[in-house]
């Protein structure tokens, strides 16, 4: 018995020290990720890496910012994975990406085609892939992960705060993790999107802890258009209106403002929320696209003189208007995707897929030719449920 | 005459405690003692007695003359200090040398009865009288606290109970408190100890069994009960299991614990012990057992299952919504205490993709600098803290704050301020070891302990994945103990849907009609009435 149990002792402790401990690395000895920049520079990849230097962080309430927040790491590569592990060469920290909040890459690279560098992102079991994706618009994917941040220290975790935080409540903006680019990648007819991210300002200037020491950066990052994807590739990218336009009919618009014209001046009247629905219909040997929304919305702000929200009559027109609005807007983006691009941004034809799928599958191997003819039909329904906190403007009260 | 008869047959039977004595004389082997009866002279008997206690001088051997010209000498025998000096002065004393004398009673009529027995009936005002015949039995009686008269020529003697001296009273337990509830606490006390409890269960199905276990220090061990609820099984197997017992001396019920338990390769307690008639008194009425030992305030309880050692008494005297959430909070802590510091090493050195990214920034920061890997880091803080609590329990009460202040400077403050551990690593310490006093015994809190470093080795080699094989290889013990014939993990494993009212949530009393099931006989359930309705309902058929 007490033999056979110090055995078993002997054994336990050996498959502990032998087996045990070899995937094991301390909060000291990462590098924490928090954006991946990706550019294509001579047939090379230029992996960016922004790393975290926890404690300029985590010291921040002492004595305030000294040094970078952050540091960046570059290196070159025909593969990512090189390149990613080139970087040991010169980072004293093993590179960690679990935590990776942003991925972005160069336009250069998006114009070539980004899937490439999909693969790794995905296939690693490093990343988790709910990071965000975005496409750096009219510049490099390293120029943007070099510009500090206010507020919000570190740059990478700025941007995917800002991003989350507008897709709430601005209308052309709109989050897109990798696991959704992936899936409008794979998906039969649909074309993917991606948000883009500019710089504002003079780029050097970011680079320096003193941009980040003014009430005013001198460069800063901010979120605009919508780019459009034929497969992997960027097509071109969208004006505010038409993203404003493809995010209502896909549905993705949380709390927007529609701004509705009276006399010379504006109503404003924020949605509460939005449902939309894409259908493709099939009449004879034509397809019929429809775009159903439905908007709850509330009267956010009035700037006219006499305008009597008490009364059903103005409430419905105010409907009728914001109605037209959301149409226009939607209706520009679909003509902007089906003459301009000829791209199935909407996904027409997945929704074609779906209720017709027979036809699908022999119209799908040009499917973009059918595309750019189909008529589509947009019929939005906007509801004012509330008007705020008071009835009246008391501009419709004033003396006059 | 036929009176004398029936006398004559008393005498002859034997009490308990001769049998006992007797049995005991055959099994010592050490000291091979053959029954020896007492002589007819006093002096010799005296002498003998003197000689087999080596004149020890709290031995009180003490000659004095009764009757009318004081023609009979008597030897009285005690134990100062184990007699209530006082009684024996009033009641043995006074009684023999002067009630005597002052009734002018004629020592050769005696109302048609000897001597002895005319002094044992009419004359000792003391409850207990037993008759003593052999030397050995008036040892014993001298040192349990009984005093001992013998007769210048008679074979015979009395021993009378008149335990006394000093002892400390009934007081507030210092080891187990509550808000709510009886402050008393057992003494070292056998006799004061079950009247505690039987002052709480005035019931005659009450049973108390005594016997003397230890060869040197014969200390008494009881076993009480009540008839009818318990489960016969259960009593057979507690008394089979200390009839076995076969060692020197019984000092703490500690010695009588762990001989008697159904296993001891495990670090989990098996049997429960508390210092509370009231806890003592619940269990009873669940049909348990408790085991009382002279000389120590712990009584021992069982059957006991593990979440018993997870229950206070004062979830049953507070509201039943306030003690569920408490019971819900002392599991929570018992896991914490258990797998807080181990926790904290796997995430940290193997899964960081678990955290929040602004916490493993925070903590990567305070990690900055830190010499050591995070498991030798919580290895140092918790046998720090092990060495702290330790040294707060064995040292005298006077330098305790001393340590204490030492301890948090040196472990809390100065620790971190030198970088040789991150402050995170503080807090997961302390709020480990404040998790541990939430266990509310202390068996399995130390139990706890113990654990805590392997699964912070398992944590430390293996991370998450050690952790959960630590799990599953404890869930999988503690199945397979069982306590007097109870399975451990009862009434979860095996599943006893009607229990589980009384486990990790307590439901109003209203609804907590039966009693466990694991404990009580399958016949008697029912809380309410039980005893008498189940008699009344017998009687009918």
């Amino acid at each position: 018995m007490n033999k056979r149990l110090t055995s078993l002792l002997f054994i336990l402790a050996s498959i502990m020290l032998l087996a045990g401990c070899w995937d094991r690395r301390e909060l000291n000895d990462i590098a924490i990720v928090s954006a991946l920049g990706i550019d294509k520079v001579d047939d090379e990849l230029l992996v960016t890496i922004q790393v975290i230097n926890p404690g300029q962080v985590a010291t921040v309430k002492q004595g305030g910012i000294t040094k970078a927040p952050v540091r960046t790491f570059q290196s070159k590569a025909r593969t990512l994975s090189e390149a990613m592990r080139k970087v040991t060469t010169f980072s004293p920290r093993a590179v960690y990406s679990s935590h990776l909040r942003m991925l972005i890459i160069g336009e250069d690279l998006a114009k070539e085609g980004m899937g490439e560098i999909i693969d790794y992102v995905v296939r690693g079991k490093e990343f988790r892939t709910d990071f965000y994706l975005s496409i750096a618009k009219n510049t490099r994917a390293e120029n943007i992960l070099k510009v500090l941040s206010q507020l919000e220290t570190i740059p990478a975790h700025k941007l995917s705060s800002s991003l989350k935080l507008s897709e709430k409540s601005w209308g052309p903006i709109e989050t897109i993790e990798i696991n959704q680019f992936v899936n409008e990648l794979v998906y039969k007819g649909i074309e993917p999107h991606v948000i883009g991210v500019e710089i504002i300002g003079n780029p050097e200037a970011g680079e320096k802890i003193e941009n980040v020491e003014k009430t005013k950066a001198d460069a800063y990052l901010k979120f605009g258009s919508v780019a459009i994807m034929r497969k992997d590739k960027l097509v071109d990218w969208l004006t505010e209106k038409e993203s404003n336009g493809l995010h209502y009919a896909l549905g993705k618009v949380q709390r927007a403002v529609i701004n509705v014209p009276c006399k010379e001046k504006k109503v404003a009247i924020e949605t509460i929320r939005t449902n939309s629905k894409i259908q493709t219909k099939v009449d004879g040997h034509q397809f019929k696209g429809t775009v159903q929304l439905h908007i709850d919305g509330a009267v956010a702000e009035v700037q006219c003189e006499r305008m009597d929200l008490e009364k059903i009559e103005t409430i419905n027109l105010l409907q009728k208007k914001a109605e037209e609005k959301v149409k226009k807007d939607i209706l520009t983006a679909i003509q902007a995707s089906q003459k301009k691009y000829e791209v199935d941004i909407f996904g027409f034809g997945e929704a074609l897929h779906r209720s017709h799928p027979s036809i699908w599958h022999k119209v799908k191997k040009d499917w973009h030719s059918h595309f750019k003819d189909i008529q589509v039909h947009v019929d939005v329904d906007v509801k004012l449920r509330r008007i705020g906190t008071i009835n009246n403007s008391p501009l419709h009260e004033m003396k006059p | 005459m036929s009176f004398l008869k029936f006398f004559k047959k008393s005498i002859d039977k034997k009490s308990f405690e001769q049998l006992l004595a007797d049995k005991e004389k055959q099994d010592s082997s050490e000291q091979p003692q053959s029954k020896e009866t007492i002589k007819r002279s006093l002096h010799e008997n005296l002498k003998k007695i003197r000689e087999a206690f080596g004149n020890s001088s709290d031995i009180v051997t003490r000659e004095i003359r009764i009757g009318r010209q004081g023609e009979i000498r008597v030897g009285i025998i005690y134990t100062d200090g184990l007699i209530n000096s006082e009684a024996n002065h009033n009641f043995v004393m006074e009684s023999l040398m002067f009630e005597l004398r002052r009734n002018e009673v004629d020592l050769k009529d005696l109302a048609g009865l000897t001597l002895l027995n005319y002094i044992k009936e009419m004359v000792l005002t003391v409850g207990s009288i037993e008759d003593v015949h052999d030397f050995n039995v008036i040892t014993n009686a001298v040192l349990s606290g009984k005093v001992v008269l013998l007769f210048d020529g008679y074979e015979q003697g009395f021993a009378v109970e008149m335990k006394g001296g000093k002892e400390r009273g009934v007081q507030e337990t210092t080891t187990e408190t509550t808000i709510r509830g009886p402050r008393e606490g057992f003494t070292e006390n056998l006799r004061v100890n079950t009247s505690l409890i039987r002052r709480k269960i005035k019931d005659h199905r009450l049973w108390i069994e005594s016997k003397k276990v230890g060869k040197v220090t014969k200390t008494e061990v009881s076993i009480m009960y009540i008839k009818g609820i318990v489960r016969e099984e259960v009593v057979q197997e507690v008394r089979s299991r200390i009839e076995q017992i076969d060692i020197d001396g019984i000092l703490e019920s500690g010695y009588i614990e762990e001989l008697i338990q159904d296993d001891s390769y495990t670090p989990f307690p098996t049997i429960y012990n508390t210092e509370r008639p009231d806890i003592v008194a619940g269990h009873l009425l669940e049909g348990r057992v408790a085991i009382l030992v002279d000389g120590t305030p712990f009584v021992l309880t069982v059957p006991s299952i593990f979440v018993q050692f997870l229950q206070s008494p004062e979830d049953y005297y507070q509201r039943a919504d306030i003690s569920s959430l408490i019971r819900f909070l002392r599991f929570f802590g018992f896991f914490t205490a258990l797998l807080a510091p181990s926790l904290y090493v796997a995430i940290t050195t193997f899964h960081q993709e678990m955290l929040p990214t602004q916490l493993l920034i925070s903590l990567a920061a305070q990690r900055e600098g830190v010499p050591f890997p995070a498991f030798i880091e919580a290895f140092l803080m918790e046998i720090m803290l092990e060495i702290l609590r330790e040294a707060g329990l064995r040292m005298p009460r006077a330098i305790g704050q001393a340590v204490s202040i030492v301890g948090t400077l040196v472990v809390g403050t100065a620790a971190v301020d030198a970088g040789i551990v991150s402050a995170a690593m503080v807090i997961v310490v302390a709020f480990t070891a404040i998790s541990s006093f939430m266990v509310s015994s202390y068996d399995l809190a130390i139990t706890v302990r113990m654990l805590r470093f392997v699964f912070m080795g398992l944590a430390a080699s293996f991370g998450l994945f050690g952790i959960i094989l630590g799990l599953v290889a404890l869930v999988l013990h503690l199945s397979s103990l069982r306590s007097f014939g109870v399975p451990y993990l009862s009434p979860m494993a095996p599943f006893t849907l009607a229990d589980q009212k009384d486990v990790f949530i307590r439901l109003p009393r209203r609804l907590l009609i039966f009693r466990p099931r694991v404990f009580s006989s399958q016949q008697n359930t029912k809380r309410e009435k039980s005893l008498f309705q189940n008699e009344n309902q017998r009687k009918k058929k």
